[in-house]
């Protein structure tokens, strides 16, 4: 288990503010009047984006590259961190190998500990031209402020020692306020809104936020135990089917000239019946024009260019 | 040290697809593990389970339609069997083994030994080694360690020491493991001073987590799904050359509206003609020519030890 306390993911789905007690009892209209109020004023949305050389539409590929440290956060036994290992060995390269046949770019999203555990797949993913980007030293955020800021920063180093490139982007629920100290320009981490958008802080604050839903992450659909579920919450999906919600999504997207930001983890998406499907889904993607494969840093830019213009 | 203690249990690159070949140039290889435990909790088999009328269908109507589905395209299977079950089937497990099957351990009654002290496994493993082994004629080389429909984790469970009492026990390959898509070595410590031979195991590709699962609801049965996620498997691992592995259960894919689904697959894999259709021990062993214990390679430790972190 971890030596110090951690701040929970703020998603939804993972019932942090369950509360017990009178904690957030509403006593009257006025109080979410301000909530609500303060909400949106944290979220600047840009109405229409128009992406660079006239492209239609913009796709993140994101690899998640966790491969058993979450499951060692949560305690889970050998097989359960030997399915996280397969990412590291087997599933990382085939994704490499995947996306250098498609000449497409993605973002690694990487615990700083990973440089330590593959460093071989980490250096090879910016050899390739991927952006390898921050994702916690050990995927998760501590509760101490302090010792969030030695994670944050350890990892940005241990990145840069390993690919010659300090991140800019990060998949993490850190601080947005101590992010941007750092020098990060967007997170990619929640989904206030389906169109890439800036949020800011207390303090003014702005990174930007590259949307990511949980209906484009494959844990969703093949992690057993997943968000460390149990038994009776399991709903497992073939990957034929998550094959045609991603393209639907794709669709959907192209048709209003918007953003889809995959996320993908090397223990499953890494699976060969699962680089069949995404080998099937890139081609099908690429017989569109328009179709703009970047990193998250390439869009975080243009949306910086763009939202200052 | 972290290296080795539960981060990773094998090299850290697999063996290259390239260098995988495969007897008789066929072009990969087709596994079948049908696990004949009843249902039961992660503790192991009760008496109570094998009174239930799933385990009737599995052991009686469900073995009969499977093993005449096997027979009828010549699929050779690796069939997993708690030691507890050896002495009242032993005329089926002789049968099975003299159609060309290979009968493995599968525990003493099934149960995760993540719950048992190192004693009380020890025992429960040389009592399975020989309650199998007077079943058999032989003892069993290979030790199976399936998850429950039940489980929280759907991988199989291992205590710390399992690795290394099997190696003990001189079993030759562990049955089940999520590591890696092709055999590859377990090994119990960074020095490799001794590690077994795995098989590769994932749970999209076991019937029992698609067929009525969870055990309670509506709308569970994903026959469809389950058979989908096989095929595509069968076709990325037959280009890459590698192994493909499906686990049965009688009690499961036998009902004939499911067994229709499996029989058809089976005919296409077997027509197909580049399968090899070996059992888990004859794919171990043709692994190990290919990749000796002594050639796995472990990448020198690198970890810095942080005291607000995992170690």
């Amino acid at each position: 288990m971890a030596t110090s306390a951690s701040r929970p993911s703020p998603h939804a789905q993972n019932a942090v503010h369950e509360t017990a007690g009178g904690e957030g009892i509403i006593k009257s209209p006025e109080q979410v009047v301000d909530v609500v109020e303060a909400h949106a004023s944290h979220h600047r949305i840009p109405d229409r984006i128009e992406w660079p050389d006239a492209n239609r539409v913009a796709v993140n590929l994101t690899v998640d590259f966790d491969a058993m440290l979450l499951r060692k956060l949560l305690d889970e036994p050998p097989m359960q961190l030997g399915k996280g290992e397969f990412g590291g060995r087997v599933g990382v390269w085939r994704l490499l190998e995947l996306f250098r046949r498609h000449n497409v770019s993605a973002t690694f999203f990487v615990p700083g500990r990973i440089c330590e555990l593959y460093p071989d797949a980490v250096r090879q993913a910016a050899a390739d031209g991927h952006e390898v980007a921050d994702h916690m030293w050990e995927h998760r955020v501590p509760a101490d402020y302090e010792i969030e800021r030695a994670h944050l920063v350890r990892t940005a180093d241990a990145l840069a020692a390993t690919t010659g490139i300090r991140p800019i982007g990060s998949r993490s629920w850190h601080d947005a306020d101590l992010m941007s100290e750092l020098g990060y320009l967007y997170n990619s981490h929640d989904a206030a809104d389906d169109r890439p958008h800036f949020v800011t802080t207390d303090s003014g604050t702005e990174l930007v936020s590259l949307p990511f839903h949980y209906t484009w992450d494959d844990a969703m659909y093949f992690n057993f135990a997943w968000l460390n579920t149990e038994n009776s919450a399991q709903r497992m999906a073939d990957s034929d089917r998550v094959l045609e919600l991603w393209w639907d999504a794709f669709q959907q997207q192209y048709k209003v000239g918007g953003y889809l930001n995959l996320c993908l983890h090397p223990e499953f998406s890494g699976r060969s019946l699962r680089i069949d499907m995404l080998d099937e889904l890139i081609r099908r993607m690429k017989s569109f024009d328009g179709v703009w494969f970047s990193t998250c840093a390439d869009v975080a830019r243009h949306m910086l260019g763009a939202g200052r213009s | 040290m972290p290296w080795k203690n539960r981060y990773t249990v094998s090299d850290e690159r697999c063996f290259a697809d390239e260098q995988v070949t495969w007897p008789g140039v066929k072009k990969a290889a087709f596994t079948l593990t049908i696990d004949l435990s009843p249902t039961c909790r992660a503790e192991g088999l009760r008496l109570h389970d094998f009174q239930t009328p799933e385990a009737f269908y599995g052991m009686n109507r469900g073995m009969d339609v499977l093993r005449q589905t096997l027979g009828k395209h010549a699929v050779r299977a690796t069939f997993a069997v708690p030691g507890v079950m050896a002495e009242a089937y032993a005329p089926l497990l002789r049968s099975l083994e003299s159609e060309g099957h290979e009968v493995a351990a599968h525990g003493w009654v099934h149960e995760d030994p993540s719950l048992l002290d190192e004693n009380e496994e020890e025992a429960r493993l040389a009592r399975t080694t020989d309650s199998l082994g007077q079943a058999l004629g032989h003892r069993p080389w290979g030790w199976f360690s399936l998850p429950r429909p039940s489980d929280k984790y759907a991988g199989g469970g291992l205590s710390d020491q399992t690795v290394a009492l099997l190696v003990k026990h001189g079993y030759e390959y562990l049955g089940n493991s999520t590591v890696d898509d092709r055999p590859h070595y377990w090994l119990t410590d960074a020095q490799k001073s001794a590690g077994i031979l795995s098989m590769p195991y994932y749970y999209h590709f076991d019937d029992q987590f698609f067929l009525l699962f969870p055990a309670r609801g509506t709308g569970l049965e994903h026959m469809d799904a389950l058979e989908r996620n096989w095929r595509r498997e069968l076709r990325a691992q037959q280009n890459r050359g590698l192994v493909f592995n499906a686990t049965v259960h009688p009690h499961a894919i036998a009902w004939p509206h499911r067994l229709w689904r499996f029989d058809t697959l089976l005919a296409d894999v077997m027509r197909d003609g580049t399968w090899w259709n070996p059992t888990a021990r004859e794919c171990t062993a043709h692994w190990r020519t290919l990749q000796p214990l002594e050639d796995v390679s472990i990448s020198e430790e690198i970890w810095t030890h942080y005291e607000d972190s995992l170690n």
